[in-house]
């Protein structure tokens, strides 16, 4: 595979996804408690402000006629005030004149606008200050007002500016960011240690697949967590019906080479010794026939090699219904006719060549010995608890049937072909090495409805 | 009666071959997919013998090529592979039987005439009409069960006029599916054999099994007995 389009690993895909969960999370509570703090910073400010104002408007003294008479303002709530620029201003102004703190020298406050009927108090920011000619900075602006009708109208203006509040600020944000960041790392580290410890499982089912694949180990025989023990399961029967392949394939292979040795030594005998060319050619006749059904009995077995373990079920109608087509071709002069009754949910659990060579052999013979019908049934076996239904198929023909004292014959395994009884060959062979592969049953009687042979074939359901 | 036989195992073939002269057919052989299908296309054969396993263009690709380009006669198929998957597959393709290898001449012989039989819509394995009887796995001729000497050549051609029985057969037909490629085709032989024919199942005149179209060739009279 394309390094470049390699499938992440579990481990990674999982540390993305809780890292970048991670990051969202302290990113919006990081966010929440900044907004907070500054609000809380500006309300601390106002609320400064206010009691700023009520310190100053107890020292301020009016003469009899409502006019200002203080100009000079002693007992400043805050050393700042008397501080030349020191960013926080004050600024009293009324008919009778008007007031500012020290700190204000050499520029001076905008002026107040008249102050409306009654009394009023104000808090807003920030906004542009000028301080001098060509500088301004951002502030809070406090104003408290009175316009009483007895009374001259007096304002008073307190500006603060926000570098304090920045101040705070940035040095809020900076332990905030740190204090987010360390327990980010830590979270992290936290994760990939979880990871570490939840994917190891898997990371042993690895070091036992590779101690499988060099042949250190015949199986899987640590015990899995549960989700993982279909796997280790699978894999396991898996590898047992490779071996029983690999054993069938071996035995195949020595029965093939033992059956031939038999036919090849009455060969050579018959070279060295026959005399009478007629017999030295049936004899060799012979041996070659017994040879060919050795081979093609040993190749049907061989090609089967054993059903799979995960075979998709199979339909049996389409199947039978190309064999029949098939038959009906080839025994066209025959007249013989096939019937069927076959279950359109019949399923057959296995490989699609096994049920072939079992309705084809079966179909063969009877259309082989049927006078005129021939008669499929196909039907599911259902049992309550399996996984899939098992098959029922019934083949019977209205032939001459099969003696009782001959069935015996027919059903013997691993009789060679050559000894069988004719007309049910090899084939007859090869169907009941498929039938038990299946742990299946064969039985043959009389048909009661055709009158001749019945073949029926039973495979269990798999659970 | 013309057959071409595909195989590419030169031993099989030529025995195969020499026997079905043997038996009285006009043998044309191919040894791969591709002359298979030249020969098939062009000639007008009574049938075809095919291998599976050829080289160039497979068997199963021979016969749904000749299927394709319209050829009707009986395809059967040999084949080394046992299966029900690959007969059913041979079949379906276009093949009217098939031979797993390695088989018997004379089971080879017996399809072969069958499948013949059928083509031409006779179900009994001997050929009937009034009192001439053919038989085809002997190549035995009778009349009201009286033995016909016959002559390999006027055995054929009796056989593919009665094959054929009711139809019109041309000469260059009756030609074509009984002589090797390489014979020169002089329709006067023709005649000669059919009047020779003429003589010794009929002769006292009465049955007149051949019929000569004028100008345009031979019919078997005689209507079958089934």
């Amino acid at each position: 595979m394309n390094p470049a389009r390699r499938a992440l690993s579990l481990h990674a895909r999982q540390l993305i996804a809780a890292s970048l969960g991670l990051v969202a999370f302290l990113g919006l509570t990081g966010i929440a408690l900044d907004k907070a703090f500054q609000s809380s910073l500006v309300n601390n400010m106002e609320a400064r402000m206010e009691r700023y104002a009520l310190a100053i408007w107890d020292e301020v003294n009016f003469d009899r006629n409502g006019h200002l008479q203080t100009t000079n303002i002693d007992n400043l709530p805050d050393a700042r005030f008397n501080n030349f620029r020191s960013g926080l201003y004050a600024q009293l102004d009324s008919v009778g004149g008007s007031w500012q703190s020290e700190s204000v020298k050499l520029f001076s406050l905008p002026k107040p606008p008249e102050p409306r009927l009654g009394t009023l108090a104000e808090f807003t920011g920030p906004i542009t200050l000028p301080i001098g000619e060509d500088s301004s900075i951002k502030a809070y602006r406090y104003t408290a007002s009175t316009q009483l009708e007895d009374a001259p109208a007096v304002t008073l203006r307190i500006y603060e500016s926000d570098e304090e509040i920045f101040k705070q600020i940035a040095e809020y944000r900076k332990s905030l960011w740190g204090y987010l960041g360390i327990a980010g790392i830590l979270l992290v580290l936290v994760q990939i240690a979880i990871l570490r410890w939840s994917l190891q499982p898997l990371r042993m089912l690895e070091t036992d697949m590779k101690a499988l694949q060099d042949g250190r180990q015949q199986r899987l025989d640590r015990i899995y967590p549960n989700e993982l023990r279909p796997i280790s399961g699978s894999i396991n029967a898996l590898i047992n019906s490779e071996r029983s392949n690999l054993e069938l394939s071996r035995n195949t292979l020595a029965d093939l080479a033992h059956s031939l040795k038999t036919p090849l030594a009455v060969l050579q005998s018959e070279i060295e010794n026959a005399d009478d060319p007629a017999s030295f050619k049936g004899e060799v006749y012979t041996q070659v026939h017994r040879m060919n059904d050795i081979v093609s009995y040993q190749l049907a077995r061989a090609a089967r090699s054993g059903h799979a373990l995960y075979s998709a079920p199979v339909d049996v109608l389409p199947h039978a219904g190309n064999i029949v087509q098939s038959l009906e071709k080839i025994y066209q002069m025959r007249g013989v006719l096939c019937e069927f009754d076959v279950d359109d949910k019949a399923q057959f659990s296995g490989e699609p060549g096994d049920l072939q060579e079992l309705l084809g052999n079966f179909l063969e013979n009877a259309f082989k010995w049927a006078e005129h019908r021939v008669l499929l049934t196909v039907k599911p076996i259902y049992e309550p608890a399996a996984r899939r239904p098992g098959l029922y198929l019934c083949i019977e023909d209205d032939g001459k049937g099969i003696a009782p004292e001959d069935i015996p014959k027919i059903l013997q395994r691993g009789v060679r072909g050559d000894e069988r009884v004719q007309g049910h060959g090899i084939g007859m062979a090869i169907v009941q090495d498929i039938i038990q592969s299946y742990n299946g049953e064969l039985s043959v009687d009389r048909s009661q409805e055709l009158g001749g042979a019945r073949f029926s074939i039973r495979l269990p359901c798999l659970s | 009666m013309r057959i071409l036989l595909v195989e590419d195992e030169a031993p099989l073939r030529e025995t195969l071959a020499a026997r079905l002269k043997r038996e009285g057919f006009a043998v044309d052989t191919a040894s791969d997919g591709e002359e298979a299908l030249f020969h098939g296309r062009e000639i007008p054969f009574d049938l075809a013998v095919v291998d599976l396993g050829l080289p160039k263009i497979s068997g199963m690709d021979v016969v749904r090529g000749l299927r394709d380009a319209g050829q009707k006669f009986p395809i059967l198929i040999l084949t080394a592979r046992s299966s029900w998957q690959d007969k059913v597959e041979g079949l379906k393709y276009g093949a009217d039987d098939y031979l797993v290898k390695p088989f018997h001449v004379e089971e080879l012989l017996a399809r072969i005439n069958a499948l013949l039989r059928r083509a031409a819509g006779w179900s009994k394995p001997s050929l009937e009409c009034g009192p001439v009887k053919l038989d085809l796995a002997a190549q035995k001729v009778t009349i009201s069960d009286v033995p016909a000497d016959l002559t390999s050549y006027e055995y054929k051609v009796l056989e593919y006029l009665m094959l054929h029985a009711g139809e019109l057969v041309s000469k260059a037909d009756l030609t074509e599916h009984i002589y090797q490629q390489d014979f020169d085709r002089d329709s006067n032989v023709l005649e000669v054999f059919v009047g020779r024919l003429r003589k010794k199942l009929d002769p006292d005149g009465t049955l007149k099994p051949i019929e000569t179209v004028r100008g345009r060739g031979y019919r078997f009279a005689i209507p079958r007995n089934e």
